[in-house]
């Protein structure tokens, strides 16, 4: 097929124009104190108006986080609010003096390419913050597929990525996690506060089966990393629980008509639809198209954190916002705790720097940057250099018996970098809230324990 | 006017046995499914179609001129008729579908004789990889207007046709389903008309077998081949409009696998014949759907792909085209 490679020529084309629009560095614009009223990591040092001079690993005065989240298009509603809770966080770091008198400034990566996560435009971006000798630990990515592409060079480069969003379980767990990690298996380089799908896929099961009653499920995934694990664990516990899948497909996201497959699965009449994937690849076209069928007008839709992006009805490229009054009885499930940490002033912070609520991972996010300055500030006592304080931040975070007090409370990672401490927080839809054009409301939330915790 | 009755008959057979078998495999619902779907592959085919039987060129930016049609109709019915929601007053909303239809056509007609214009104008004398290449370079160009003027991410279409079904046979068929299939059925009758009933028509009949030929007897090349444009662009527009009315949302790069699949269907109907990009569309609709039914959604551009390899294994020109080796 003759179009198929030169299209994929263009495509590249693109993805290197893409790339070079999204590597600019943003410099975080608030040095001075922006209303950060509460301590922003406990372990901070006590410096009082940064007169400690930093060591010699502070090249410049400035040292950087990286974040690698897909932040244009479809994905703003999932990339921006979560670069926000990093943002969120330097700020009150350099308003309290910086982590032993060093700034903080951020390098901004995008993974979208049109507007779509790309596993390729991560790798790139990956490569990118791995020869920014400045980026001592990165914040990312938001997608599992993406994740997949990175690990393997943050690995071998010894450069700490802290995902707030993943949770397709092969990210972390054998075998796949150890042929991610194969360049230095004994010294991992990822770390992830999300719930993993092994857990995050059964819950959402448990309450379409339980919590809302219905025995027969349609599961349809996207046939990505993400949707197809997520999608495979909630079957198991559908079927677990006695209930029956009435039908399984995968659609890829160049789908452009959804409504053959409701149609089809219509017939074998299911109670509850599982969209396992994203709304950017598909699954948003999904509910809107599948709520159109005869029989799928009224029953309730379950998807996971890719379709419940918590933005209001809207937000670009949100749920809500493209599926419009299809959006109606809705549920979702998010890999992270609703409830933050007591005392946390993350919520009122976030909202008043930015002016709107927080995002599904913006805390997490806030997390993941407050656990690269907590390991920083042990790493500066022994850097020499900003390699070694690179090294330093990894194997601090990595470190199974630390522990590090964050917005999401006390968190600790096992032997393959998952949260010890996985939360489900369920999450539905209301169409009457924000003036009518809908929002998500949250339902409660569930604690479990990590198989793996030491 | 005599029918003649051999050329009509072939064409027709196949259809009416392909429909009927296609029926008792998909039953109602997907029938109809197949058939909406089939329609707007069909408009789209006719494009590539017509532009190939007339300069031999394919016009690979064809997907995204659909896709330009949509954003269009879009553009159309939220910026100038401020409209949202469904209209239920039917007069009103049959007179906005037209008005916005004829509107789309027309305006996507003037796009079309304008891309011939500036990017295949200019090259109709040069080798035949030159205006393959820009056609490509067109269809980037296309796509990245539409992605910086209305952003990546998919946009919604005002669902302006009520949700509403009636049953039939079995089955409950969407009020907007039985609009696109006649409508497609409509422009296709009135394109096999104008094609073979009118002056202008003849004129492209005659430019597409012996362009110089034509030129000796006074036919105004540059003219029907910008009226060849026209048509195409047109009819992608209103498939475009269509796909919107049907899925609910565009995006950018929406026109890249419709327009495959759609350039698929011309070359499986025999490129250059009219008729069989019709039939090859509905094909392909079909082939797709019953892949989706049998539970092989994955693989069913596989199907698409491997029928299509089947028929050109068969017959190279296609179920409609005539083997007249290099010339069509």
């Amino acid at each position: 097929m003759k179009y198929g490679k030169l299209g994929a020529l263009g495509a590249a084309a693109v993805l290197v124009l893409s790339a070079c629009s999204g590597s600019a560095t943003t410099p975080p614009a608030a040095s001075s104190g922006s209303g950060a009223s509460s301590a922003p990591v406990s372990s901070a040092p006590a410096s009082s108006g940064g007169a400690v001079t930093p060591g010699a690993w502070c090249v410049g005065g400035t040292v950087k986080i990286g974040t690698e989240l897909p932040m244009s298009g479809g994905e703003t509603a999932n990339g921006v609010p979560t670069e926000n809770g990093v943002e969120l966080l330097v700020a009150e770091v350099n308003a309290a003096g910086g982590v032993a008198g060093c700034k903080l400034a951020t390098n901004v990566q995008d993974d979208a390419l049109n507007g779509v996560h790309d596993p390729q435009t991560g790798a790139k971006n990956m490569q990118t913050l791995v020869a920014d000798a400045s980026v001592i630990g990165v914040v990312g990515p938001f997608n599992s597929g993406v994740a997949e592409a990175e690990i393997p060079i943050s690995n071998g480069a010894g450069l700490l990525m802290c995902s707030p969003a993943n949770t397709a379980n092969a990210v972390t767990q054998p075998p796949d996690g150890d042929q991610y990690r194969s360049a230095h298996p004994d010294k991992i380089s990822y770390i992830r506060t999300a719930t993993p799908d092994s857990i995050q896929g059964p819950s959402a099961a448990d309450y379409l089966y339980k919590d809302l009653g219905k025995t027969s499920v349609y599961i349809i995934d996207d046939t990505e990393t993400f949707g197809v694990g997520v999608g495979d664990s909630f079957e198991a516990e559908f079927k677990k629980l006695g209930g029956t899948v009435v039908k399984r497909d995968s659609a890829p996201k160049s789908t452009t008509d959804y409504t053959p497959l409701f149609t089809a699965a219509a017939a074998m009449n299911p109670q509850g639809v599982y969209l396992a994937g994203t709304t950017p690849t598909g699954m948003g076209l999904a509910l809107k198209q599948g709520r159109t069928v005869s029989g799928m007008e009224t029953i309730p839709f379950v998807g996971p954190d890719g379709v419940a992006d918590l933005g209001p009805g809207g937000t670009q490229g949100a749920t809500i916002t493209i599926a419009g009054a299809a959006a109606a009885n809705v549920y979702g499930t998010v890999g992270a705790a609703h409830d933050l940490a007591s005392g946390s002033t993350f919520v009122a912070d976030y909202t008043a720097k930015f002016g709107g609520a927080p995002g599904a991972y913006s805390a997490a996010a806030f997390a993941c940057a407050q656990i690269i300055v907590s390991s920083l500030t042990k790493a500066a006592a022994t850097a020499t250099d900003l390699a070694s304080a690179r090294e330093g931040v990894r194997a601090n975070a990595v470190n199974s018996t630390n522990t590090f007090d964050t917005a999401l409370g006390t968190l600790s990672f096992d032997k393959y970098g998952d949260n010890t401490k996985p939360f489900i927080s369920f999450y539905k839809t209301d169409m009457t809230l924000n003036g009518g054009k809908g929002d998500w409301t949250f339902v409660k939330q569930e604690s479990f324990t990590d198989p793996n915790a030491p | 006017m005599t029918v003649n009755l051999p050329r009509f008959a072939r064409p027709l057979g196949i259809g009416a046995v392909a429909l009927i078998v296609e029926y008792l495999l998909l039953g109602t619902q997907q029938f109809a499914n197949a058939l909406t779907l089939g329609a707007i592959y069909a408009l789209i085919a006719l494009g590539y179609t017509m532009v190939y039987g007339i300069v031999e060129l394919i016009n690979f930016a064809h997907g995204d001129v659909f896709m330009v049609g949509s954003f269009l109709a879009m553009w159309i019915m939220t910026t100038i008729f401020g409209l949202t929601g469904p209209v239920t007053n039917l007069l009103n909303l049959v007179g906005l579908l037209a008005i916005v239809m004829l509107a789309t056509m027309v305006g996507m007609g003037l796009i079309g004789m304008f891309i011939e214009r500036v990017a295949y104008r200019p090259l109709r004398h040069a080798p035949r990889l030159a205006p393959l290449i820009t056609a490509i370079g067109v269809s980037f160009i296309l796509q990245n207007i539409i992605a910086t003027a209305f952003g990546p991410s998919p946009v919604n279409f005002p669902q302006i046709v009520p949700a509403d079904k009636f049953a039939l046979m079995g089955g409950k068929i969407a009020y907007l389903n039985l609009f696109i299939v006649i409508m497609a059925v409509v422009l296709m009758i009135a394109l096999q008309l104008f094609v073979g009933r009118t002056r202008l028509g003849r004129a492209m009949r005659s430019t597409a077998q012996d362009r110089e030929a034509a030129e000796l007897m006074g036919v105004d090349i540059n003219q029907t081949i910008a009226i060849t444009f026209f048509i195409a662009a047109a009819l992608a527009g209103a498939g475009g409009m269509v796909q919107g009315l049907y899925a609910g949302s565009i995006k950018f790069d929406l026109g890249f696998f419709v327009g495959l699949k759609a350039f698929t269907a011309a070359v499986l109907g025999g490129i250059g014949n009219t008729t069989g990009a019709a039939i090859g569309g509905f094909v392909i609709a079909f082939v797709e759907v019953y892949a989706t039914v049998i539970g092989y959604t994955q693989w069913s551009e596989v199907a698409v792909f491997t029928v299509l390899i089947l028929v050109l294994v068969f017959r190279p020109s296609g179920l409609l085209g005539q083997q007249l080796g290099e010339r069509a």
